[in-house]
């Protein structure tokens, strides 16, 4: 016994698989039994723009977090319209990891998720507006700054104008500073609102 | 007159809580003139007037670009033999320990996969750890295979030649037990060079990873550091798929699965911390 070459080749296991990999076959292996096979089949779906439809529904009924994490991944390399929904739709679940997940997901698709950005920040749902600014946090947009203004210009919940500020903080230019001092006046009573756009407006270098 | 650009302490720290969450690679107090001249240098070849400019212009340039370029220039791409020993330790010491316990009766070989294999000094550091230091080697098969995109460097690694510098932190006695002295450079034996089987492999190609598979311990350090965020995702979710149920994946010290994947769990050996595929995973 020792050290001793591999006797497994890499194309010895590509023949472990069991249905054809064209996109019928691994639209049935993405209800397969096993999860090993959901997650091949979700991961082998990415090549095929087709496939988005098929990964949204199977998102919503998967109970196996390891197959939902591939399928949300292919969703994000599609990033076509029906795949931005999908991961938008998550945004409401009550599970904290899909959530959390979609919204990661969201953020390496500016420009797909740009032209819903207003949208989803004239949310009904405070929380979903809040997800939405986390969503900015990395989204990769120049407009980035002109969402957080709008933001905590007009949004009347004070969580969200909360995390918009401490963003503002980090990315916002002297652009952002009338807003900020208006902010205070907007919400006068609520200390942490005073406290973060005090040191946003620092950090902007307008205070 | 050309205004001087600077780097002020605030601008210091809002990069480093960015640079942070991003990477996963923190910056102390004494790293700032490091972390200074490298985002001064940026700005200058970005033509960038003043941090805050640069700082927005990069975050959120659409193709990434210039994150990636910060990246690469704030981190230091070497490899030497016996890099990170203490994560070779942890190998021998906890995880192949761990892995033969819950083994029981199962004869197949451990296989360990190192990727990228650069040169190949981490593939044959770890063949030469393991004879060294695992005693159990005299009992149990072991397999490494070892991984690049690179095939220029995959020759490299074949011929296993290498320069004073690779060396340097390699025990003498090692050195002469498992190096043959080649005019300049040194020749690693063929004992270590028959054992250790190099591949071509692009990690973040989901058709080429299919036949990776059945893997007990991936060492991958230093690598998805230059990776974006959804490359790395799906390379994670490549390694769990190409471990056995209880299988390891070991990361450089500043990379942290955590941020990547909630897919492993993470284990704190006394030497090391690993991030482990679960035992019951399907």
């Amino acid at each position: 016994m020792a050290l001793k070459k591999s006797q497994q080749t890499p194309a010895d296991a590509k023949d472990e698989r069991h249905l054809p990999r064209d996109l019928s076959g691994l639209l049935t292996a993405l209800n397969a039994a096993e999860p090993m096979a959901r997650r091949w089949a979700a991961r082998d779906l990415a090549e095929h723009p087709e496939a988005s439809a098929a990964l949204v529904e199977r998102m919503r009924i998967e109970t196996e977090p390891s197959v939902t994490q591939v399928i949300l991944t292919s969703l994000t390399r599609l990033g076509d319209e029906i795949a931005v929904a999908g991961l938008t739709d998550c945004l409401r679940s009550e599970d904290a990891m899909l959530r959390n997940a979609a919204i990661e997901a969201m953020k390496q698709l500016p420009d797909e998720v740009a032209p819903i950005m207003g949208q989803l920040l004239e949310d009904p749902d405070p929380d979903v507006r809040i997800f939405a600014v986390d969503v900015l946090e990395s989204l990769r947009h120049p407009r980035v700054e002109d969402w957080l203004i709008r933001v905590i210009a007009e949004d009347p919940h004070v969580n969200v104008c909360a995390t918009a500020v401490d963003l503002l903080g980090e990315i916002g230019s002297e652009r952002a500073a009338a807003t900020l001092r208006a902010l205070k006046s907007r919400f006068a009573d609520e200390p942490y609102i005073q406290f973060a756009a005090d040191l946003a407006l620092k950090r902007i270098g307008a205070d | 007159m050309a205004v001087q650009k600077s780097i002020s302490e605030e601008d210091f720290r809002t990069f480093r809580e960015f640079f942070y969450r991003k990477t996963g690679i923190l910056f102390e107090d004494s790293k700032r003139y490091f972390v200074d001249k490298r985002l001064l240098d940026r700005m200058n070849a970005t033509g960038s007037e003043t941090f805050r400019g640069y700082f927005t212009m990069m975050r959120f340039q659409t193709s990434g670009e210039e994150l990636q370029t910060l990246i690469n220039s704030m981190t230091v791409n070497e490899t030497y033999f016996f890099r990170e020993e203490y994560q070779f330790r942890c190998l021998v010491d906890s995880v192949l320990e761990e892995l033969v316990e819950r083994r029981a009766d199962d004869s197949s070989p451990i296989r360990i996969w190192s990727v990228p294999s650069a040169s190949g000094e981490e593939a044959y550091g770890i063949a030469i750890y393991l004879l060294e230091y695992w005693p159990r080697i005299a009992d149990l098969d072991v397999e490494i295979i070892s991984s690049d995109i690179d095939t220029d460097i995959l020759a490299q690694a074949r011929r296993g030649r290498y320069g004073e510098r690779s060396l340097q932190q390699l025990p003498l006695s090692l050195r002469n037990k498992y190096f043959h002295r080649d005019g300049d450079h040194y020749r690693v034996d063929d004992v270590l060079r028959e054992a250790v089987d190099f591949t071509r492999a692009n990690v973040t190609d989901a058709a080429e990873m299919r036949g990776y598979r059945n893997f007990d311990v991936i060492f991958c350090r230093n690598l998805l550091i230059y990776f974006d965020d959804l490359s790395r995702k799906q390379t994670a979710e490549s390694f769990y798929d190409a471990l056995n149920p209880g299988g390891f994946v070991c990361l450089g010290h500043s990379e942290s699965m955590s941020r990547i994947s909630s897919l492993f769990r993470v284990r704190k050996f006394p030497e090391a911390i690993v991030y482990q595929k679960p035992w019951e995973a399907r």
